[in-house]
């Protein structure tokens, strides 16, 4: 159980039930500051560049982006993979801490997983642009057709892929909609503007707080989270079979599936983190969000960090081990050397060396040092998708097919555009959602007080 | 049908906790209470169970074997194609499609059970006892015969004593718990 004398109390400040559901609550009903207007603005702009691209490409085809014969892969699949990891976070967050029955979860977790439903749905514009004729993408379901009926490739990791991200989508929806009842019910009841009541009256969905209702409420929370468990580590390892079972020298390894999975709760914390850290200065929710939740979620940072050190060198070291020339070409001469090293090293030095300054108590209670390692960690990520996508396709086995890959205007225009689309979608939910489970928040403002803890 | 019942406030989980119970000692009959967060000693004590487990470890039975008799039908009856070298029905490829989609009926299942059964939709009128449950107070509502004024009057009591903050008199017209 948790003990309050050595890890402090999971809320600061003494609040009663009624303070906690006016502290969460206010930045819904207050004004919000030109902070967020300006960063709506910019958010939009950067989205309405990301339709542009999208229009762009759609309209024209991917022969608009700086893919070609050789590199089959280019910032689209990069951005993919990066938006997945980074949309593991909030069900790695909840619902891993939920079976671990972490109780300091409880006032990340809505944001969390907030963020995952957005960076997936950014991440699946990828895939489905990159079909080319995205008007078609329906083909990839399953369905008797006129076809045949011809079937999709089951024994496809492609396939897997789509089955896997469609629902991890839809149950991480579900999983955090569901947390959103009692809350919805609680702005529904408090509320004084009719509009207001109508709306969160109808998405509380009726909720009423009784005891069949909470008892059925946490059992089902238990059900998803258990099952939704087994998803989050299956859809990262699917992601990365669509790369290991690929021919090309620095793909073909079977360290990939948890390298991805450990990878993506890597991005994934550290976005959390990225997003707490501003989120608790703008609206002042230290007492919430302690410096002891910021200090966990250092830790394990720090920890997967040393995960993720482990895995590029066992990377290098198979290479050189296996005897292969052609692994040993891709990391050698290809990665450590050659014409990508910048993406390389900057991918060893921010996500293996950089996060290790989290073994120092002032880093992980400073909040400027949290964001700075946090973002360095986000960038890290991206660099190792490059350097995992871009390295191997340029250079293959065969000399003929040696090409350099440069991302077109195109390119950058979608990856911006989901960056739009995401922060828009963030500030949204601050604005209209609230943005800690109030409920869960309630449950835990006593934990450790009494006896039985 | 119209019903009636008493309806108690209180401020804290102790003293809401030991009413119910000593309202449980003479007899009342709680229709239900009202909590603002889970408090799991009520559970015992209303005697409340769920079955949603029962019912999700169906749904994942369901899940999992009508997802592989669909791959089955598909890959070796319905339009047997050889991909790579594997036979048609290549079982160990098929389970990662399997557990995804049964990973996915779990969800939607359980989710429509829960539904059903709380009956929370989208359009349910929000009929609450005390909107107050789901900010701060914790809410007892017991249920009163029209007709047997004293035996309503003591449970208010009964409340009033073991210290809730407010106590009052509730009609409402075809409630169902």
């Amino acid at each position: 159980m948790y003990n309050r004398k050595i890890r402090g109390p999971l809320i600061e400040g003494n609040k009663t039930l009624s303070q906690i559901t006016n502290d969460v609550s206010a930045p819904m009903e207050l004004k919000q500051g030109t902070w967020w207007f300006i960063a709506f603005g910019i958010s939009s702009l950067a989205a309405l560049f990301g339709f542009y691209a999208i229009y762009i490409t759609v309209t024209k085809g991917i022969g608009t982006w700086g893919v070609n014969n050789s590199v089959g892969w280019g910032w689209e699949i990069i951005n993919f993979v990066w938006w997945i990891g980074i949309g593991h976070a909030g069900t790695a967050f909840s619902i891993f801490l939920l079976i671990l029955r972490q109780r300091w979860r409880t006032s990340i977790n809505r944001a969390a997983e907030a963020m995952t439903v957005l960076a997936v749905m950014s991440a699946a514009i990828f895939p489905a642009l990159h079909m080319g004729r995205v008007w078609l993408a329906f083909y990839i379901f399953p369905y008797p057709n006129t076809r045949g009926p011809l079937w999709v490739n089951f024994n496809s990791p492609l396939f897997w892929d789509f089955a896997a991200i469609t629902a991890y989508l839809l149950i991480s929806a579900s999983f955090w909609y569901l947390g959103t009842l009692p809350d919805f019910a609680t702005i529904r009841d408090r509320t004084t503007s009719k509009i207001k009541k109508a709306v969160y009256g109808f998405f509380s969905l009726g909720w009423t707080g009784s005891s069949r209702q909470w008892i059925r409420f946490e059992s089902l929370s238990f059900i998803l989270g258990g099952i939704a468990a087994v998803l989050v580590v299956s859809v990262h390892s699917i992601v990365a079979t669509d790369f290991a079972v690929g021919v090309e020298p620095g793909w073909h390894t079977t360290l990939f599936p948890p390298y991805f999975v450990v990878g993506a709760i890597f991005s994934g914390f550290a976005m959390v983190m990225t997003l707490m850290v501003i989120i608790r200065r703008i609206y002042n929710f230290k007492d919430y969000i302690t410096d002891n939740h910021m200090d966990a979620i250092a830790r394990i940072l720090v920890f997967i960090s040393l995960i993720m050190g482990t895995a590029y060198a066992t990377e290098i070291f198979i290479a050189w081990y296996s005897g292969n020339e052609y692994e040993m070409f891709t990391f050698f001469r290809n990665r450590i050397t050659g014409d990508y090293t910048i993406q390389f090293w900057g991918m060893i030095i921010c996500n293996a060396l950089i996060p290790q300054l989290f073994w120092f108590r002032k880093i992980r209670r400073n909040w400027v040092g949290l964001l700075i390692v946090s973002l360095f960690i986000n960038l890290g990520m991206w660099f190792e998708r490059y350097n995992i996508v871009i390295t191997s396709l340029t250079k293959d086995f065969l000399p003929s097919n040696w090409v350099s890959y440069k991302p077109t205007i195109i390119d950058i225009g979608v990856y911006v555009g989901t960056i739009g689309i995401f922060v828009c979608g963030v500030l949204l939910f601050i604005r209209y959602i609230p943005m800690m489970a109030i409920s869960e928040l309630k449950s835990v403002a006593r934990i450790g007080d009494k006896k039985e803890d | 049908m119209t019903r009636s019942f008493k309806i108690g406030i209180f401020d804290g989980e102790e003293k809401f906790l030991s009413s119910v119970k000593l309202l449980q000692e003479q007899e009342f009959s709680i229709f239900d209470v009202f909590t603002p967060y889970p408090v799991h000693e009520i559970f015992h004590l209303l005697k409340r169970k769920s079955k949603l487990p029962t019912a999700a470890y169906l749904f994942g039975l369901f899940g999992i074997i009508a997802t592989l008799a669909f791959l089955y039908y598909t890959s070796v009856i319905d339009w047997p194609i050889v991909y790579g070298g594997k036979p048609f029905n290549s079982f160990p490829s098929f389970i990662v499609v399997t557990i995804v989609v049964t990973i996915l009926t779990v969800t939607i299942a359980s989710l429509a059970a829960f539904s059903a059964r709380s009956k929370l939709f989208p359009g349910r009128d929000n009929t609450v006892f005390d909107t107050r449950a789901t900010d701060d107070k914790f809410v007892i509502v017991v249920i009163t015969d029209i007709s047997d004024k004293s035996r309503a009057d003591k449970a208010g009591s009964l409340m009033k004593e073991n210290g809730a903050v407010e106590v009052y008199d509730k009609e409402f017209e075809n409630i169902k718990s």
